[in-house]
């Protein structure tokens, strides 16, 4: 195919508007690949409608308004088989390869592999997989099991997947969010080579060197609209970011309104911890009193760190005290007893259960240490159940009704208390407000620097920098299981978090 | 409203789990005593309660299992392990109440061990562990016993299985003590609030610091001492001990916790809508076989109902029948909590929706 044919785009997205209830996950985003054999960077923070508009592209979604031109031709999909159809190939964050089968089936799986009669031509099948991997300058066995296989070598054939269906648009989104810097160069290799066969690539990442390494244009959502987009060369770093944060961005401080806890030694200390997989070295103070952001892109090993401090992931090494006194986590049993208390990110599967009665889930915590022959005195726990949720302001009709039946908002408020009732010394916090509204958010906010304010230590984990901003007396950033910055509250912009995890200290 | 009112659409309210099933039990039974005559008589239906004790018992013990989110297909094997071991126990001369209590003992270990230590600890699937102690036990038995069955005489057997006690079986009389006690775990212990816990969300009840390994360790153990006392039943009432006690009842008891509205995904349901599970497949089998209709028969009708209430429950007939029964406007919304307190509560059955 031809490199160059004039002016017209290869695929082109025009005022893309899509509603979830009364989230406006996109209004009016544009999205133009000028030509084939173009990377195209698509940027934005979590929330920007990055995965919208990607599930727009792939067929996944259907925009509720808005136009897509394909070569020239108004097109909509009305599935991902469709788009495939079309010549739109996606692969997505989480790698779906079948493990148990080998490479050139999983390259081949659908309608690829070749048949003789009825019977499956395992020659054929694998030297046309072959074929494939060749185009991709791939070095491995077609008859390796892809369970087996490393997690980068398992992308690639992910990749060679989508191109072995004739692909004309790879969407790659955050494809080296999981891999090490030799591997992202093993990618970079196989995107070059992609746009020399005059394939379009949609490449999605946080890591702003690597955008500038590999991309040729870029657009920037914000808000579910088009901020930016042109040739990279228009481009640096900081106005990349300011692109995807905002102009100035000047989101409210917590300024000087919360009185910090002084003087009441450390909550938490840990040094050189790491977790296999996740966390390669990690020192970190929190006091009591104070708030610490964990700032860092998906992947960067924030949530390991935590669970690790809870005992709910084995630690490979590291030192660790709890109110000065040595620590090792052993489970979130003994955790608990020594004074730590874990919000989950997902509080419907992790941090509640659903169908158990509001009391139930706010005394599960407290009754840990109980005989569990002995008999539950609800009209006993009632008092002090009432009295935290009225402290904690949650709505409800009664603490007997399943905590399911509150709102998103209430129901993390009971994930929270739950820890309250047992004073505990240091709360680890992962994505505090995921899935609440605005009004909860801050209401849980104001809750935070409350308890933090009685003495209580609190180490947070957010991937919304405005949160970490708003809500912390100091923010550690994480790079692929490194601390990379500590900025104190006033040194905190968006601007530094995000480009500090994307690799630029 | 009256008090008298008011306890009534209390009472009603906490069937709303197993309404269906209380519903179909109740109407099959006034069908039964209308149409065959011979139903409703005293000696029928003490006769059918005591023929549904080993059903009723396993089913009890199967109740926790279900909302601990698991199953147990090893019962009818352990049911039978329980019953040879009876006869050698009994054969070194122990008295029958000590034969009995060591029973219900091994009974329980064999279940904390071959499933409780696998599923809770090592975290093994629920079917392929319950199915390799089936296998495994249906085969001990048979070495054990030489596949034959051994006739026990030792009065304690007779006791269990037949005797009368105040004008009822004694089978009639475990059956409520092993209810009263499965009310009783599930209500008023912590354990049971755990077992629930863990049904609904084990990574939940985990990081709440609920020892969830050593829960379904006393779980499964539980099953198993059910399993054993409905073996001791069996011997009874046959007056042997048999290789086989009986190759369904695991899954049929699974089909009456089911019926009585547990779910197989774990969190929700309770023994007494078992207790109406069980009766339904009894009476059923009972007002059939009067009738004249042969147990295949029975079978279709039984697995078709079974099919039936599960899918009631996918579109919450339950539900509309709480709607139309009674003019709670607001409970419909569950997103929110501002409908009904009484209503909204008694959708699921927790252990605190009772106490509180």
């Amino acid at each position: 195919m031809s490199a160059d044919n004039g002016h017209s785009p290869v695929l082109s997205l025009q005022g893309m508007h899509k509603r979830y209830g009364g989230v406006h996950a996109l209004r009016s985003a544009n999205l133009t690949i000028s030509g084939p054999g173009v990377v195209h960077i698509l940027l934005g923070e979590n929330g920007s409608g990055k995965s919208t508009l990607l599930g727009i592209l792939s067929g996944q979604t259907r925009p509720d308004q808005g136009t897509i031109t394909l070569g020239g031709q108004e097109v909509t999909f009305a599935s991902p088989v469709d788009a495939l159809a079309r010549g739109i190939a996606m692969v997505s964050q989480e790698t779906a390869v079948a493990p148990d089968l080998s490479v050139a089936e999983n390259v081949l799986l659908g309608r690829g592999l070749v048949r003789r009669g009825p019977i499956l031509s395992w020659g054929r099948t694998e030297r046309r997989a072959r074929t494939v991997l060749d185009r991709l300058e791939l070095d491995c066995d077609p008859r390796a099991r892809v369970g087996e296989l490393p997690p980068d070598q398992r992308q690639m054939v992910e990749i060679a997947r989508a191109l072995s269906s004739e692909a004309r648009i790879l969407i790659l989104d955050e494809p080296t969010s999981s891999l090490t810097d030799d591997e992202v160069e093993a990618l970079f290799r196989v995107v070059r080579q992609l746009k020399r066969e005059g394939v379009a690539v949609i490449f999605v990442s946080h890591r702003l060197p690597e955008v500038f390494t590999i991309g040729d244009e870029v657009t920037v959502l914000r808000d579910g609209a088009t901020v930016a987009a042109g040739p990279i060369a228009a481009f640096d770093d900081t106005s990349l970011v300011e692109a995807m944060v905002g102009e100035g961005s000047a989101y409210g401080r917590n300024g000087a309104a919360r009185p910090v806890a002084q003087g009441g030694g450390t909550a938490l200390t840990v040094r050189g911890m790491r977790v296999p997989g996740a966390v390669r070295g990690v020192d970190l103070e929190v006091g009591r009193g104070e708030i610490v952001g964990v700032s860092g892109l998906v992947g960067a090993g924030r949530s390991e760190m935590l669970e690790a401090i809870f005992g709910a992931r084995p630690i490979a090494a590291g030192e660790l005290t709890v109110a000065g006194e040595p620590f090792r986590p052993r489970s979130p049993r003994h955790s608990i007893e020594r004074g730590l208390g874990f919000l989950p990110p997902d509080r419907k599967g992790q941090g509640l259960v659903l169908g158990l009665s509001i009391q139930t889930n706010l005394t599960m915590v407290e009754t840990i240490g109980r005989s569990r022959a002995a008999i539950p005195r609800p009209e006993t726990e009632w008092q002090r159940v009432a009295d935290t949720c009225e402290r904690m302001q949650v709505r409800m009709a009664s603490p007997a009704l399943p905590v399911g039946s509150l709102s998103g908002g209430n129901q993390q408020k009971i994930a929270l208390a739950k820890w309250l009732l047992r004073d505990p010394t240091l709360l680890l916090l992962d994505e505090p407000t995921r899935g609440v509204d605005v009004a909860a958010k801050a209401e849980i906010h104001a809750h935070l620097k409350t308890i933090a304010a009685n003495g209580v230590g609190m180490l947070v984990s957010s991937s919304e920098n405005e949160e970490l901003i708003e809500l912390c007396d100091r923010i550690v950033v994480m790079s692929r299981g490194r601390m990379v910055a500590s900025l104190s509250q006033d040194e905190a912009t968006e601007a530094k978090l995000v480009s500090s995890a994307g690799g630029h200290v | 409203m009256s008090t008298s009112t008011a306890l009534l659409g209390k009472a009603w309210r906490a069937t709303a789990n197993f309404r269906p099933i209380l519903i179909l039990v109740v109407a099959m039974f006034i069908f039964f005593t209308v149409t065959q005559s011979a139903f409703s008589t005293d000696q029928n239906l003490k006769n059918m309660l005591a023929d549904s004790a080993i059903l009723w018992i396993i089913a009890m013990g199967m109740t926790f299992v279900l909302i601990s989110g698991g199953f147990d297909l090893s019962v009818g094997a352990t049911a039978a392990l329980v019953g040879i071991f009876m006869v050698k126990v009994l054969a070194l001369g122990l008295p029958g109440g000590v034969v009995l209590v060591l029973m219900v003992l091994f009974g329980a270990l064999v279940g904390a061990l071959l499933n409780g230590i696998p599923i809770g600890r090592l975290n093994l699937s629920v079917f392929v562990v319950t199915l390799a102690s089936m296998i495994a036990l249906t085969g001990v038995v048979e070495l054990w016993s030489g596949g034959e069955s051994s006739y026990v005489t030792a009065p304690v057997a007779a006791m269990i299985g037949v005797d009368n006690v105040l004008g009822f079986p004694v089978p009639i009389w475990i059956m409520a003590a092993v209810f009263l006690a499965a009310l009783y775990v599930q209500h008023l212990t912590f354990f049971g609030r755990d077992v629930y816990a863990i049904g609904g969300s084990p990574i939940a009840a985990k990081l709440a610091g609920i020892r969830v390994p050593r829960t379904l360790m006393l779980v499964y153990g539980v099953m198993g001492g059910c399993a054993a006392l409905a073996g001791a039943i069996a011997v009874g009432r046959v007056g042997a001990a048999t290789p086989t006690v009986d190759s369904t009842i695991a899954l049929q008891a699974i089909a009456a916790v089911l019926l009585g509205g547990t779910a197989l995904t774990g969190g929700s349901g309770g023994v007494g809508g078992t207790a109406l599970g069980v009766l339904f497949i009894a009476i059923l089998q009972n007002g059939l076989s009067l009738a004249g209709v042969s147990s295949d028969w029975q079978n279709v009708v039984t697995g078709v109902i079974l099919l039936l209430a599960v899918l009631s429950d996918r579109f919450n007939f339950s539900d509309l029948l709480r709607r139309s029964s009674e003019d709670d406007g607001a409970a419909g919304a569950g997103g929110d909590a501002t409908g009904d307190p009484a209503t909204l509560g008694a959708g699921a059955g927790p252990p605190a929706h009772l106490n509180a």
